[in-house]
């Protein structure tokens, strides 16, 4: 038998509907919110771990003149290393359904190896025979092409070769090919060579023994194998060591989920506060009862026990409510994000242990923000209690009043005012939920213009339309002559791309790097200064690195004298200048310099401009272009459009900015939630109030004006403080989100535009929150409210 | 008064019926049924001690214009069996004076001992457990808890105290109340029963845990005439069972049923009769 106590817990949230919907409705907005993120995050974990791990990812990859069977052995047989294998990487044109493309076609030596990289076969044929294609899951949608469809490949100046797409591959280690803007394709040597492409292979990759050894480990292990190949005569170009165990997109993900977790909190944080609200309203409204129960004989204790077990039961509610909600959205979210690292989550149990966790947070979270409330109202004295007059005006409330009084304002507006400070309390903690909410919204604005700015920087420092790839080095004044003289071409200025790789005085060596060989009084690239000068005012070994190689490589910062491994050539450089230009790291240095240090003074790009007609519709331009060049002897290897470049770049942003927006209007709603319970409770605790108004001949619309009013004037400062909040909070997200993403310019003023919008939203918010209290004030009739008590 | 290890001890009582031989869900209390005494009446008449006693108690409270005094230079004891009306003008510190025999609020000076116990030495948790065994309350505005039926009303106290065994609470609250005259009503909500009918579930709940003193502060004010006739018998009848009635009024025809009156004005004891 269910004892008197507890049956007063039950018929008292069941008596109060709509309060204990608002702490329900706040709660499974909270808990769904951090416990998809939770979800989420526990489903990448394992994802990453069980099936990236899994794989056996490379530890680091040699590039060579040529790879054989020799070098194969001999580095297999080198200590610490388990597993070996050969690899070519080839850049083509692609022709299909979508039009023209980057291709990168990979040739495995030994597709079928499970101890290195495995790359697996998701439908179709696998491995992929002489002549056929098999693309890789991420970049079919890209490439237009299904199994069973044809494909057109071109390499350098080569004809069009048709292949067939006979299966679909999966290979965990690349990074997404439809966020890359890149087809990648496994074929055979013999289909390589039906394109055009020279015979063998040129990379050797391994992995280590030591799973648990950390990058350093890994690039002294790749320096032995390096130097024992060159004293075999062979010629290492490159090495390439990346973060052991780690996805190429992996430490974006962390950083991601870590940013959004935070905001998760964040709206945990403003549920906890809409509960507290309603809590202390709950508690305000039964403060005679607690009295009367204490006079009968119940303890502090006990009375607190009822309270809590009854804000526990609603957290219990909360959650089993919100539990299937966020797992079902923490899966779709995880798949997006398994997605960006190209793995599948099908097949994938959210943990046992995000379960429970979400579990616990659903009954503490409530539990812990209405404790202080409860253990108040449970020590009030008995006569204090029985005593409780609602609410009351104090000197200071009136002080406030008077302080407030504008003279233009009418006296039920100022009473407005003067009723929002009464309960500063609760009006404090409606205010940091609808302020948190705002910041969030107001900063993810602020953050998305500064993610157009820094992509309209990036845009204005690359003063051309298209990027040219020739198969063969190029003179460049050969090259710029003959890309000069096609219809359509505005102009033209060509560079050196080779890969640079920074050398210790100890011998070990740091990250290859791309490295750009410019005019030094180039037009094509003008980029954002960050710190020290360009290449017409630098010196001749003067190299300018970008932001993000700057903050990768602490050798390279601003002043400092690198040795750099060039074409297999060491040279010494000195940093002179830091750009804000692209996303990943690079350098630029003068054409000539770069040309007399790597021994070829030869370009391997050019950087073209259109003229405007043909800027709209670029094809034609490019297919005239390839054909000229083929025509001049110089096969082109690809085509690249500068539009195509920032369509790649945005894909990469919009997910994280959407994000945040997404999370600023759930953290408004929570807002809105408060305010509705903050002016439900001030009508409430007002009834006789309003009662005497009515009495003194107010009329409906004078009470409806006086709780709206009342409402707006916490929104208003909800208003105010979030713009105030979203600046610093604009600046660390922006900040944050350069280190994971992309660098972005600080932004410490709000847009006009995002700050109205913040206040056309809570305006409207506040409109909607205080529509019912206004009705239910209207509805009090006065003989009640007079005698209420 | 001297203290003897006996009168320190809180006016327990039995921790169940079955230890109590005699007792019936239907006789509740009251010699005339043959039901044994609350201990601290049956203590206090023995001893021939006073059950409640005021010495020297002050209480003032602190408000802008300075300390105001609601009582001042109070003495009283009451024994076992004994009907105290206190009376006096709105202010004069009927209620305060209630409220302090039940420990709802504490004495600014002077001590108060109720059963041999002095409440000062009980701390907030321990005066409420004491409370719930020792006093019954009957407010003016009966203070039912809405939402709790009359007998969950009255069946709160013995859940609060667990001096009743779970499974008997309900028929105790039943049998209190159709001795009140509430046959029939013990499911209703309070909102469903008259003012009359709601205060006698109010005394029926300050009965619950049998305690020796019964307190009532103008447990007549929103009441008929008849229902304040019925209220003050079932008072004067509990006063001859031996409790401890103090009953805090201004209303002449209350103040009758009374074996003794005590006066006051402006916080102090002016005038006792009988």
């Amino acid at each position: 038998m269910v004892s008197p106590r507890w049956r007063k817990v039950m018929r008292d949230a069941t008596l109060h509907k709509a309060r204990t919907a608002l702490v329900v409705a706040a709660l499974v907005i909270g808990l769904v919110g951090s416990g998809a993120l939770l979800d989420t995050w526990s489903l990448i974990r394992r994802v990453t771990i069980e099936t990236y791990v899994a794989s056996h990812p490379v530890s680091a990859t040699l590039r060579l003149d040529r790879v054989d069977r020799e070098v194969l052995e001999r580095v297999r047989a080198m200590p610490g290393i388990s597993a070996v294998r050969a690899r070519r990487v080839v850049s083509a044109s692609m022709s299909s359904a979508s039009g023209e493309l980057v291709a990168q076609l990979f040739v495995l030596d030994g597709y079928g190896a499970r101890d290195i990289a495995a790359v697996e076969g998701v439908a179709g044929n696998w491995p992929p025979r002489d002549g056929e294609i098999a693309i890789e899951r991420s970049s079919l949608d890209l490439s237009g092409a299904a199994v069973g469809e044809s494909v057109s490949l071109r390499y350098a100046g080569g004809g069009s070769v048709p292949l067939p797409v006979t299966g679909i591959a999966h290979d965990v280690s690349l990074a997404p090919g439809w966020m890359e803007h890149v087809v990648y394709g496994f074929v055979t040597p013999a289909t390589l060579l039906r394109l055009g492409v020279a015979p063998g292979l040129d990379e050797v990759q391994f992995v280590v023994g030591d799973p648990s050894l950390d990058r350093e480990g890994v690039r002294h292990i790749a320096n032995d194998v390096k130097l024992a190949l060159e004293r075999d005569g062979r010629k290492v170009l490159g090495v390439n060591v990346p973060v052991p165990m780690q996805h190429v997109h992996a430490a974006q993900m962390d950083s991601m989920m870590f940013t959004q977790g935070a905001f998760a909190l964040l709206t945990l944080l403003a549920c906890a506060a809409v509960v507290v609200n309603l809590v202390s309203a709950m508690l305000a409204s039964e403060l005679r009862e607690i009295g009367v129960m204490k006079a009968i004989g119940a303890r502090p204790g006990q009375v607190a026990t009822m309270y809590l077990a009854s804000i526990a039961a609603i957290g219990i509610l909360a959650t089993v409510l919100a539990l299937p909600l966020a797992i079902a959205i923490g899966r779709r979210y995880a798949a997006l994000k398994a997605d960006l690292l190209n793995f599948p989550i099908e097949g994938f149990a959210i943990p046992w242990w995000a379960i429970a966790i979400q579990l616990a947070a659903g009954v503490v979270v409530p539990v812990a923000a209405a404790a202080f409330g409860v253990a108040r109202a449970c020590r009030i004295s008995v006569s204090e209690a029985l005593r409780d007059p609602g609410i009351a005006t104090t000197a200071d409330d009136y002080r406030v009043r008077k302080r407030l009084r504008v003279p233009f304002l009418n006296r039920p507006f100022t009473l407005s005012v003067g009723n929002a400070f009464r309960r500063r309390r609760r009006m404090l903690l409606t205010l940091v939920a609808l302020t948190l909410g705002g910041a969030v919204f107001v900063a993810a604005d602020s953050l998305r213009q500064s993610v157009r700015d820094s992509v309209g920087i990036m845009v204005e420092s690359q003063r051309y339309d298209l990027i040219v790839r020739t198969v063969e080095p190029q003179a460049a004044q050969r090259l710029e002559a003959a890309i000069g003289k096609v219809t359509g071409v505005v102009a033209v200025e060509a560079a050196i791309a080779a890969n640079a790789t920074p050398l210790a005085s100890d011998g070990t060596f740091g990250s290859p790097f791309p490295i750009f060989g410019l005019l030094a009084d180039t037009k094509r690239v003008v980029p954002k200064m960050l710190a020290g000068r360009w290449l017409d005012t630098a010196g001749e070994h003067s190299l300018i690195v970008n932001r993000a190689l700057a903050n990768e490589d602490p050798r390279l910062a601003l002043g400092s004298e690198v040795t750099l491994l060039l074409g297999g050539k060491p040279s010494t450089w000195t940093v002179d200048g830091v750009v804000d230009v692209a996303a990943q790291p690079l350098a630029y240095a003068r054409r000539d310099a770069l040309g007399e240090a790597r021994g070829d003074a030869r370009a391997t790009v050019a950087a073209v401009v259109l003229s405007q007609g043909e800027r709209e519709k670029p094809l034609p331009a490019i297919l005239r272009l390839r054909g000229d060049l083929d025509d001049a002897g110089m096969r082109v290897a690809a085509t690249i459009l500068s539009s195509e470049n920032r369509r790649a770049l945005e894909d990469h942003l919009l997910l994280v900015v959407d994000f945040l927006g997404v999370m600023g209007w759930v953290m408004i709603a929570v807002g809105g939630m408060g305010l509705a319970s903050t002016m439900g409770i001030s009508v409430l605790e007002r009834t006789r109030e309003i009662g005497v108004m009515r009495a003194i001949g107010a009329k409906t619309s004078a009470i409806v004006a006086i709780v709206q009013a009342e409402g707006l004037v916490i929104a208003l400062l909800g208003w105010a403080s979030a713009i105030v909040l979203s600046v610093p909070m604009s600046v660390a997200l922006g900040r944050a989100f350069g280190a994971i993403m992309f660098p972005v310019p600080d932004r410490y003023v709000p847009t006009a535009a995002g700050t109205l919008e913040w206040l056309a939203v809570v305006a409207g918010v506040s409109i909607v929150a205080c529509a019912w209290p206004a009705l239910r004030a209207t509805r009090i009739p006065t003989a009640a409210a007079l005698s209420y008590a | 008064m001297g203290k003897s290890p006996g009168v320190n001890v809180a006016p327990r009582m039995p921790s169940g019926s079955a230890r109590r031989p005699g007792y019936s869900p239907n006789c509740v209390s009251g010699p005339p049924n043959g039901a044994p005494l609350p201990f601290a009446a049956l203590y206090s008449a023995a001893m021939n001690e006073p059950l409640i006693a005021l010495r020297n108690v002050r209480k003032t409270y602190r408000s802008p214009a300075g300390d105001f005094a609601a009582l001042d230079d109070i003495d009283l004891t009451a024994h076992a069996g004994e009907f105290l009306a206190i009376t006096g003008r709105s202010g004069s510190g009927k209620s305060t004076l209630l409220n302090l025999l039940a420990g709802i609020d504490r004495p600014s000076a002077g001590e108060i001992v109720v059963g041999g116990k002095s409440l000062a030495s009980l701390d907030e948790g321990a005066l409420a457990g004491w409370r719930g065994e020792s006093v019954g309350i009957v407010f003016q505005f009966f203070q039912l808890l809405p939402t709790l039926t009359a007998a969950e009303n009255v069946m709160l106290p013995m859940d609060f105290a667990r001096k009743w065994d779970s499974r008997e609470r309900r028929g105790r609250a039943v049998a209190l109340l159709a001795r009140l005259g509430l046959d029939g009503h013990a499911d209703k909500l309070p909102a469903a029963l008259s003012g009359g009918q709601q205060q006698r579930v109010a005394v029926a709940r300050a009965l619950a845990n049998e305690p020796p003193l019964v307190l009532a502060d103008e447990p007549t004010g929103n009441l008929d005439s008849q229902s304040s006739d019925e209220l003050l018998d079932l008072l004067t009848g509990l006063a001859s069972e031996g409790r401890t009635i103090v009953m805090a009024t201004h209303e002449p025809t209350a103040i009758e049923h009374a074996t003794r009156i005590v006066t006051l004005a402006d916080g102090r004891i002016a005038d006792v009769h009988g």
